[in-house]
C-alpha cells in the first residue's frame, strides 16, 4: 500500500477542515479527490505531504510515518500544487541544478538540459523563473517530481492555469506515472478530464468522505451533492 | 537518463557530478555518510543563498547605505565632540552592525520563495540542520561584507587612525560578531518570517539575546582601536568565540523543531 | 491532577502567612545595618525576589524541555505560568534594586552586574511572551515559545559572566555579602515565603492556561453517511 490514511483529521481553531478520513492507495493507482471548494481536498493533500500535522489519525507512506521519519517519507512523495515553491531570481536551469544536487543526482548541464527540453523549457533554461507563466512553472515543478522519483505523487489542481497543450501534457504525465507503478492522488475541479485518468474517485464533503466509487461517477455524484 | 519512466531506479551517480550519496542507498546510513550529506547540503544551501544574494545585490548596497546612515546619526547624537566620538567608535560600529543585521536576517527567509517560504523547504529533502548552517553561514558572509565599507567610514567620521596591522584584527572581530549575530538570528528569522510583525519580533527577540556578543565586540574593538595596555584582547576574543560555539550548536539543535510542520 | 486538587491555595496561604511574619521581623525586630541603616531592610524582599525569580526561570527551562519532548499541553501551561511569574518577580527585583541604588549610591541605575543581567533577563523572557502572543496555533505556539525560552535561559548565565567581566574593568560596587545572624531568620523566612507564593501563582496561571487550551478544543464532527460502490 503506497498510501494508507486512517481516521485522519485536522482542526484549525474550532473548525475541523478534515475529519474521519480513511484512504488507501495502491501502487500505480490513480485516485481522484473531488469536492466543492472548502471540502478539504487541499488539506488532505497537505496532510499526506507532511506540510501539516494531523490533529487526529495516522498517515503512512510506503509504511513510513511522516511524523516519525519526516525525511524518509518526504523522499517517497512529490507534490505539485498551485504554489510553485520556486525562486523567482534563479533561472530554470539553476533551479533544476539545485534540486538535482540536493537529491544527490548528476547535476551537470548534460544531465539536466534534456529534462528541460522534454517539458518544453529547453529554449528558456537561462531565463529567470520570475518571468514564467503559471504553466511554465508547473512544467518546471514537474522536473522536480521526475528528479525525486517518488512512489506517490500529489497533484493539487494540476490542470488549472494551463492551456490545451499544457493539459494534454499533464495527462501524459499522469499516464506515465501509472505505467511506472507510481501512485497518484489527484485533486481536481475539472472532473471530466480527471475522471478519465483515474481508477477510483472519492468525494469529500465538509471535510469528510461522502462517497467512494468509480471515477466516472464522481461528476454525477458531485452534482447530486451540491444540488 | 530514462525519460519515459518517472518511477524507474535512480541513475548511477558519478563522483565528479553528484552531490550527496543517493538517499536510498544502504551505504548512506553510516555516520560518515550522514555527515558528508550534511556538509554537502549545507554547501548547496549556502551556494544557493549566495547566488540569490548576488542576483539581488542592490539589496546589499541598500543595507550598506543604511549602515552608513546610522553611523552618521550616531555622530549627530553625540555632537561635534571629537573625543567623545573617538571613544565611542567601537560602540557605534557594533550598533551599526546590529541594526543592519535585522534587515539582512529578516530577509534571509523571505528571499526563499514567493509565498509561505518555509513550506517549500519542507517539501525538499534537505536535512533541517544543513538548512540552518547553510543559511547561518550565508548570513554571516552577508554581514561580513558590510565591514569593508562601514569600518573605514567610521574611522573617517570619528577621526580614528589605527595602525595598518590592526585592520586585519578589526575584520576578524567583525567576522566573529557577525557570526554571533547570525546563529540566533537565523533561528529567529525562520520563526518570525511566518508571523505578522516580523519587523518587531525579530529585533525584540534577538537584541537582548546577543548582549554578550555586543559587549564583547565593543570591548575588543575598543582595545584594538585605542590600545590594549593590559593585554585583554585575547580574553574578549575567547569570550566571543565561546558565545559563538554555544549558539551555533544550540540553535542548530533546536532549529529542526522550529521549521517542522505544525 | 492540577485541575482536581486545590493544593496550591494552601501553599499560597502558607506563603502569605510566612511572608507577613518574615517581613514583620525584618522591619521591626531585626537590627538595622551598621553602615546603611534601615535602607538595608529592603534586602528582605530583594534577595528572596531574586532567588525566586531564578528558580522560576529554571523551572521554565525544565518545562520548556518537557514541552518539546512530550508535546503535552500541561508543560506548555506550566511554562507560561513560570515565565509570567518570573517576569513579575524580575520587574519587582529591578524596582527594589533601583530604590536601593538610589538610597546607597545616589543614582537610580548603576551598571551593576546583577541589575544589568536582571534587566536583560526580563527583556529576554518578555520577548518570549511577546512571541507567544503572535502565534495563534496552539502546537506551534508551544513549540516555538519553548525553543525561545530554552535559548533565553542559556543566555542568562552568559550575560551574567559577560557583564561581570565587563564591569570588572570599572569600579565594582560591593553589596554586603556577610549577613548578621539576626538578619538570617527573616531572610530565610521570606525566601521560603516568596517561593511558596510563586508556586501558588504559577499553579493558578497554569490552570487558567490549561483551561484555555482545552476550551480551544472542539470535538470531531458527526460522521456523514457514506455510500460506497
Amino acid at each position: 500500500m503506497t498510501l494508507r490514511a486512517s481516521g485522519l483529521g485536522r482542526r484549525f481553531g474550532k473548525h475541523w477542515a478534515l475529519a474521519r478520513v480513511d484512504l488507501e492507495v495502491a501502487a500505480g493507482e490513480v485516485v481522484l479527490l473531488a469536492g466543492a471548494n472548502g471540502s478539504g481536498k487541499t488539506t488532505l493533500l497537505r496532510l499526506v505531504a507532511g506540510l501539516v500535522r494531523p490533529t487526529k489519525g495516522t498517515v503512512s507512506i510506503c509504511g513510513i510515518d511522516p511524523q516519525r521519519q519526516p525525511l524518509e517519507s518526504r523522499r517517497k512523495l512529490s507534490m505539485i500544487s498551485h504554489q510553485a515553491y520556486l525562486y523567482p531570481r534563479l533561472t530554470a536551469l539553476e533551479t533544476t541544478r539545485i534540486w538535482a544536487r540536493l537529491l544527490g543526482l548528476p547535476a551537470s548541464d548534460v544531465d539536466l538540459l534534456p529534462m528541460l527540453e522534454e517539458v518544453g523549457l529547453g529554449g528558456r533554461h537561462n531565463e529567470s523563473v520570475a518571468g514564467f507563466s503559471a504553466g511554465m512553472k508547473k512544467r518546471l515543478a514537474f522536473i522536480r517530481t521526475r528528479l525525486e522519483k517518488p512512489r506517490l505523487v500529489l497533484l493539487d489542481e494540476p490542470f488549472s492555469a494551463l492551456d490545451a497543450a499544457g493539459r494534454r501534457m499533464v495527462e501524459g504525465w499522469i499516464d506515465g506515472f501509472r505505467r511506472s507503478g507510481t501512485s497518484v492522488l489527484l485533486a481536481s475541479h475539472t472532473l471530466a478530464r480527471a475522471a478519465r485518468l483515474a481508477d477510483r474517485g472519492i468525494l469529500l464533503q465538509q471535510g469528510q468522505v461522502a462517497w467512494r466509487g468509480k471515477a466516472e461517477e464522481v461528476a454525477a455524484r458531485l452534482e447530486a451533492a451540491s444540488a | 537518463m530514462s525519460t519515459l519512466h518517472p518511477g524507474a531506479a535512480p541513475a548511477t551517480t558519478t563522483a565528479a557530478t553528484s552531490g550527496a550519496p543517493a538517499p536510498d542507498d544502504p551505504a548512506a546510513r553510516s555516520t560518515t555518510s550522514f555527515f558528508a550529506t550534511m556538509l554537502t547540503q549545507t554547501l548547496i544551501v549556502l551556494r544557493k543563498d549566495l547566488l540569490l544574494e548576488w542576483r539581488s545585490r542592490s539589496r546589499l548596497v541598500s543595507v550598506v547605505l543604511f549602515g552608513v546612515v546610522t553611523l552618521l546619526l550616531f555622530s549627530f547624537a553625540v555632537g561635534p565632540d571629537v573625543r567623545a566620538l573617538r571613544e565611542g567608535t567601537a560602540g557605534f560600529l557594533v550598533l551599526a552592525l546590529l541594526l543592519s543585521s535585522t534587515l539582512g536576517l529578516a530577509e534571509s527567509f523571505r528571499l526563499e520563495q514567493e509565498q509561505d517560504a518555509v513550506e517549500g523547504l519542507l517539501l525538499l529533502p534537505i536535512e533541517p540542520v544543513a538548512l540552518f548552517y547553510g543559511k547561518a553561514l550565508g548570513n554571516t558572509i552577508f554581514l561580513s561584507l558590510l565591514a569593508p565599507i562601514l569600518i573605514p567610514v567610521a574611522l573617517v567620521l570619528y577621526s580614528v587612525e589605527p595602525a595598518w596591522s590592526d585592520f586585519l584584527r578589526l575584520f576578524g572581530l567583525w567576522l566573529l560578531t557577525a557570526a554571533g549575530l547570525s546563529a540566533p538570528g537565523t533561528l529567529y528569522s525562520a520563526m518570525t518570517s511566518q508571523l505578522r510583525s516580523q519587523d518587531v519580533l525579530l529585533p525584540l527577540l534577538l537584541f537582548p539575546l546577543v548582549v554578550p556578543v555586543l559587549l564583547g565586540a565593543v570591548k575588543a574593538l575598543d582595545l584594538v582601536l585605542t590600545g590594549d595596555a593590559m593585554g585583554q584582547l585575547g580574553s574578549w576574543t575567547i569570550m566571543l568565540l565561546a558565545f559563538n560555539l554555544i549558539y551555533w550548536s544550540l540553535c542548530g539543535i533546536v532549529f529542526p523543531r522550529a521549521i517542522e510542520a505544525s | 491532577m492540577i485541575e482536581r486538587l486545590k493544593w496550591h491555595h494552601f501553599v499560597g496561604l502558607l506563603g502569605l502567612a510566612i511572608v507577613v511574619a518574615g517581613t514583620w521581623i525584618g522591619l521591626f525586630v531585626a537590627p538595622a545595618e551598621r553602615h546603611m541603616g534601615d535602607v538595608m531592610r529592603i534586602m528582605y524582599v530583594h534577595v528572596p525576589s531574586a532567588w525566586s525569580a531564578l528558580l522560576c526561570f529554571t523551572f521554565v527551562f525544565v518545562a520548556a524541555v518537557a514541552s518539546l519532548w512530550t508535546s503535552r499541553k500541561r508543560w506548555d501551561a506550566y511554562m507560561t505560568g513560570g515565565i509570567e511569574v518570573g517576569c513579575v518577580l524580575t520587574a519587582l527585583l529591578l524596582v527594589q534594586g533601583s530604590i536601593w541604588a538610589r538610597a546607597t549610591w545616589g543614582v537610580w541605575w548603576d551598571w551593576d552586574v546583577r541589575l544589568t543581567t536582571s534587566l536583560v533577563m526580563l527583556l529576554l523572557f518578555c520577548g518570549v511572551l511577546a512571541l507567544r502572543s503572535f502565534i495563534e496555533e496552539a502546537n506551534r505556539r508551544a513549540t516555538w515559545s519553548a525553543i525561545a525560552a530554552i535559548v533565553a535561559f542559556v543566555d542568562v548565565p552568559l550575560v551574567y559572566f559577560c557583564v561581570r567581566w565587563w564591569r570588572s574593568l570599572h569600579q565594582i560596587q560591593s553589596s554586603p555579602e556577610t549577613v548578621n545572624s539576626a538578619m538570617v531568620l527573616p531572610l530565610r523566612l521570606n525566601a521560603v515565603a516568596f517561593l511558596l507564593i510563586a508556586i501558588w501563582m504559577i499553579a493558578i496561571r497554569a490552570r487558567i492556561e490549561l483551561a484555555r487550551l482545552q476550551a480551544e478544543d472542539a470535538p470531531e464532527p458527526e460522521p456523514l453517511a457514506i455510500e460506497e460502490r
